[in-house]
């Protein structure tokens, strides 16, 4: 899975905030912020409804950790938490208008690639990702930027497998066409 | 025909994996927030069992595993080690004879383990040469005569004659059906 368990350190961890030890979490947020927030800004495509996504599901997970079954996959199970508080969000910046307002601040928060990556230019990149249906945005970033298996990704979104490779398949026919599209304007 | 391009999504899909960093306060936040939730409630190891037992979990069962479950769970439903077979319904069944000369008839058979005293059969009222019984019978084959003055077997001349006679003596056969 692309959030891997980091094993007994996690174990360790939940079963200590299980034991009342609330500092322990801090761990496991440190841990999994980082990983987690790179889904979250792609997906919403702005930093504050991202972040706002990421509280809200680390909080959601410390509430309810009594019902992680297994504190190994307690990265995977956060996961899921984070990617229906990113429909959520999704949802209600969509009804606030909001769809997907490119965000000078998150473009500043991605960590600078060489020069010689840049020169595509991200923000036609990250233009394209906004133009895809939430479905296939998500189904495209879980398999080829979070590079999970369609197993897991059914596990996520409740969607079965066979619809989840039709979603990457049109999300990437349709990112190649609006890409190309750009290159020729 | 779409022409996929991997690399063009190749290029794309780099420079979507590269890290993102957010607000290095969120932790802080996250933790504020949790800090104002009420105290986590432990409860020690009894707790910790109750959770155990009662938390829900995911089996990954082959085909063939779950056909086997499946056939023990229709074993034990249907094995009744010590359950009493269910008499099936009897039916009043009669036997009639004619024997004028007779003093006695009985009715003997499967049914009675061919014993003359449990079933005496009863002359008519109209007719007195005419001998009646009747007894229950549960469905089934059974091989029967009459045993008139407790000496002479005879056979039921409105029946079968039972071919398996064991005995010698004459004998018919009645199949009861079931209902």
């Amino acid at each position: 899975m692309g959030i891997h368990s980091v094993g007994t350190s996690d174990v360790e961890a939940v079963r200590r905030v299980l034991g009342g030890d609330t500092d322990a979490y801090a761990t496991l947020v440190a841990r999994y912020r980082d990983r987690l927030a790179r889904y979250a800004v792609h997906m919403l495509g702005n930093r504050e409804d991202a972040e706002e996504a990421l509280q809200d599901a680390f909080v959601r997970a410390y509430r309810s950790l009594e019902r992680c079954d297994d504190g190994a996959r307690f990265g995977a199970w956060l996961y899921g938490i984070l990617v229906n508080r990113c429909r959520t969000t999704g949802a209600r910046a969509a009804k606030r208008g909001r769809v997907f307002v490119r965000d000078e601040a998150a473009l500043n928060g991605v960590a600078h690639p060489s020069a010689a990556e840049q020169t595509e230019g991200e923000d036609v990149v990250r233009w394209a990702l906004a133009r895809l249906t939430p479905e296939y945005r998500e189904a495209f970033l879980l398999k080829h930027v979070e590079d999970l298996e369609y197993e897991e990704m059914a596990q996520l979104t409740g969607a079965g497998v066979s619809a989840l490779k039709m979603r990457v398949k049109r999300a990437r026919e349709q990112l190649q066409t609006i890409l190309r599209e750009a290159e020729r304007v | 025909m779409f022409e996929p391009d991997e690399e063009l999504i190749g290029r794309v899909v780099r420079q979507l994996r590269r890290p993102v960093t957010v607000d290095a306060g969120l932790d802080a936040r996250v933790m504020e927030q949790i800090g104002r939730l009420p105290a986590r409630r432990t409860g020690g190891p009894v707790r910790a069992t109750w959770r155990w037992i009662i938390r829900p979990r995911t089996i990954r069962l082959s085909p063939l595993g779950a056909l086997a479950i499946a056939a023990v769970f229709v074993a034990v439903v249907l094995w009744r080690p010590d359950r009493p077979s269910r008499p099936a319904s009897a039916r009043a069944f009669g036997f009639v004879v004619v024997a004028p000369r007779a003093a006695t008839v009985s009715l003997v058979g499967d049914f009675n383990d061919w014993d003359a005293a449990r079933t005496p059969m009863q002359r008519t009222r109209k007719d007195e040469s005419v001998w009646t019984a009747v007894i229950p019978l549960t469905p089934g084959r059974y091989r029967y005569a009459f045993l008139v003055d407790g000496v002479a077997w005879l056979a039921d001349p409105a029946a079968p004659a039972a071919r398996d006679d064991e005995f010698g003596a004459p004998s018919s056969v009645v199949t009861v059906g079931g209902s």
